[in-house]
């Protein structure tokens, strides 16, 4: 992290801070294009490499993406002797919302679905987000200012068609989980409030408090337990099945609960494994949940799927920043979109709130490189989030609108109210992924891939609210196209043999191989063999 | 990543005696100890209900339940582990339900237990977010479930409740059922109604 200790000490920035009812608004010095280049860490230098194997040989990928997208696989075929087979329609890989998603569509077209998940259902980013989710619903809103929001936060790089489906199924979406049981924050006339996310032209977000992510998963996981989706949980997918054309036709999953293999044979299969966070991409802090570990991208690219954008990740502006042990927890845009301040040490505001996620943290990252941020005593730096000024312009909306902030500040012991927490940008969505049709298809037959693995709908950045739309529209499209199209699907042979030719590619390109994916679990948890139902105990 | 003048508490987990900075959360202080652990860990910011553990502190005889990512480490912390409970046997689909009107009937079919209340309290002193869950589920039973409801917006589902519950009510899915239903039949934004009637007459398209 290219972070400067030359700033103000967290004490002295405290004492001269001063909640104030208004701050005059700052004035830019340099173009949205000059800052993201000098500060943004997209572009630190040597950070990104070009890849040496696969669908996407000789593009750009960051350097830690690209060692786990040409890692060696975990297993071979010695380890499928004997492993017991599961039949099954659709697989879905990933139990968070689009994965949920894309499962109740194609239960409910009739397929039998198998739910294969890392951890249990629900564990995902999903349960995480915090912000709200994007409908044009307003007056004086439509789906094109959607689209057009869309496409210029995310640099112009978005695939237009995929961007025109999600924007345009987007108020069907609401509806959906609604009737599913998902409530949202209204008006005293029953209509759904909304607030403006960063970089956008209408208020659009849709929300529940600052719990909309919870919210949504405890009523998809609910919805999903009260199917007959049939549930493998503790069973990350370790590599994908193909049959003797390469159509994707199944899963390894490795059990967590015996350490065994078992495989599951499906006429189509839908990933749905979410994000990257706990790789910590350029040792950054993230706002992600423990699994997100690139497991989707790199099984699909061993099966020939084409990725995009794997030079671009978004950090998120409002990570907390101190205490330590709580680095990278989220604060959500939306309490900038109510109306918060950033000020550097000097109590100066510097950069418009309401600008786009990457345009906000490069600001936030200069202020910290050329000394105006705060430092604390255990090496952290960052800037403040003036909560406090909010409270004094809007007493009581902070308690009201954002109670998983009051509950982080209790945890922290810094009330937001009060004091304003230190922020820092932290890693938070991986913009890229597995290159996808409008039905979440991926260029390999039989494998769908939906929700933050898949890439292309929000270019080189993307905007609050657009992942939670995301994740339905695309997870419900794909769950219904899969259970459309598997009927008269029969693989007779299912097979690894993708991985000799992997393999075969790493050794010609002088890869070194010493590395294992997908990687599961994040370096932190020193995971080998899970322990806790034979007691713990260290790795061997 | 931890500083060297940091203090360090001894703590038990699962029968295992630990040595680690005070900064570190339980889950955190497993890690530091080498033990590995992936069971029980999920979004590592108390909302996902992973994390199940119940906590004896030093000279307290009080067993108390919280989440494993939210407690820090004090000095003669025991601490222990709990498997994620196997899901509750109630099972229902809103779509079954025909009206509002059948709401508080179709309920008690689905939770039988719910009037067996015992008062216990042992779900409020089980909740790690403070719910007043035996409340919720009396409203729950007398038909109240947008007032339910409310009460559990902070609910993570960890479960403690329904491990808690001598009458096996299920608590959490009480209320779980209790914010659903008020979504699936009373939640009807006009805002939205009005975009999704214009979408459907074909009057809105985006041009790429």
């Amino acid at each position: 992290m290219s972070k400067n200790n030359q700033g103000t000490a967290y004490k002295e920035a405290l004492n001269k801070y001063c909640a104030l009812e208004d701050i005059a608004a700052a004035k830019e010095t340099l173009t949205p294009e000059v800052l993201l280049k000098q500060f943004h860490p997209d572009y630190f230098p040597n950070s990104i490499i070009n890849l040496k194997v696969g669908a996407n040989k000789g593009e750009a990928c960051h350097g830690q993406l690209a060692a786990m997208l040409q890692s060696d696989a975990r297993i071979d075929e010695s380890d499928l002797a004997g492993a017991p087979i599961l039949e099954t329609d659709i697989l879905v890989i990933g139990g968070g919302g689009a994965g949920c998603a894309a499962a109740l569509m194609a239960a409910e077209a009739g397929a039998r679905v198998t739910l294969a998940t890392k951890l249990r259902l629900g564990d995902s980013n999903t349960v995480m987000a915090e912000g709200g989710i994007q409908a044009s619903i307003e007056q004086g809103d439509t789906p094109q200012m959607h689209f057009d929001d869309t496409i210029k936060a995310g640099h112009h790089f978005s695939d237009k068609e995929l961007v025109a489906e999600m924007v345009m199924d987007a108020p069907e979406v609401i509806r959906w989980l609604i009737q599913q049981g998902m409530q949202f924050d209204l008006d005293k006339y029953g209509d759904l409030l909304t607030r403006r996310a960063g970089g956008t032209s209408a208020a659009r977000v849709v929300y529940y408090r600052d719990y909309t992510g919870l919210e949504m998963m405890r009523v998809l996981r609910e919805a999903v337990l009260n199917s007959n989706i049939e549930i493998i949980d503790y069973s990350p997918a370790v590599e994908l099945l193909a049959n003797e054309s390469g159509h994707c036709a199944g899963a390894v999953l490795s059990s967590l609960k015996d350490c065994s293999y078992n495989l599951v044979r499906a006429k189509s299969v839908i990933v749905a494994t979410g994000g990257i966070g706990r790789m910590h991409i350029n040792q950054f802090p993230t706002s992600n949940h423990f699994g997100a570990t690139a497991d989707g991208l790199v099984l699909a690219y061993r099966l020939g799927a084409k990725l995009r954008d794997l030079d671009s990740f978004q950090y998120h502006p409002s990570g907390l920043s101190h205490p330590q042990h709580m680095a990278g927890h989220l604060i959500t845009e939306g309490v900038r979109s109510a109306g918060a301040y950033m000020l550097n040490a000097n109590g100066e505001r510097f950069v418009d709130e309401l600008k786009t996620r990457d345009h906000v943290s490069s600001a936030i990252l200069r202020e910290c490189v050329e000394g105006r941020g705060i430092t604390t005593p255990d090496g952290a730096i960052g800037v403040w989030l003036d909560t406090p000024g909010l409270e004094l312009r809007e007493p009581g909306m902070l308690a009201l609108r954002f109670p998983k902030l009051i509950e982080l500040g209790k945890k922290s012991g810094i009330d937001p109210l009060k004091v304003p927490p230190l922020i820092y940008p932290t890693l938070h969505y991986q913009n890229g992924g597995v290159v996808i049709d409008p039905n979440g298809l991926s260029s390999v037959k039989g494998l769908y891939c939906v929700g933050e693995v898949s890439g292309g709908i929000h270019g080189k950045n993307r905007i609050m609210g657009n992942a939670l739309l995301e994740i339905i529209s695309f997870g419900r499209r794909a769950g219904e196209h899969a259970a459309a199209n598997c009927h008269g699907v029969k693989h007779k042979k299912i097979s690894i043999e993708h991985l000799s030719d992997l393999r075969r590619e790493l050794t010609q390109a002088n890869m070194p191989m010493d590395l294992q994916g997908p990687l599961l679990f994040p370096e932190c948890a020193k995971f080998e063999n899970d322990s806790d139902y034979d007691g713990l105990h260290k790795n061997r | 990543m931890q500083k060297q003048d940091e203090e360090l508490v001894n703590v038990t987990i699962n029968g295992k005696e630990i040595t680690a900075p005070s900064s570190l959360s339980t889950i955190q202080a497993l890690w530091h100890a080498g033990y590995p652990r992936v069971k029980s860990v999920g979004c590592l910011e108390g909302v996902c209900g992973s994390c199940r553990i119940m906590v004896r502190r030093k000279e307290s005889d009080q067993v108390t339940m919280a989440l494993g990512c939210q407690t820090l480490i004090e000095e003669g912390m025991q601490v222990n582990f709990l498997v994620f409970p196997t899901p509750t046997h109630h099972t229902y689909d809103l779509k079954m339900i025909n009206s509002s009107w059948e709401v508080q009937g179709r309920f008690h079919k689905i939770f039988p237990e719910a009037d067996h209340c015992r008062h216990c309290g042992g779900c409020n002193r089980s909740c790690p977010k403070g719910i007043e869950v035996e409340r919720g589920v009396a409203l729950a039973s007398k038909g109240r479930f947008r007032e339910a409801g409310e009460l559990f917006i902070e609910c993570v589902m960890c479960n403690f409740c329904m491990t808690a519950c001598p009458e096996m009510i299920a608590p959490n899915h009480v209320g779980l059922f209790s914010r659903r239903v008020t979504a699936y039949f009373h939640t009807r934004p006009g805002n939205l109604i009005s975009r999704l009637e214009t979408l459907r007459k074909g009057d809105l398209d985006v041009e790429k």
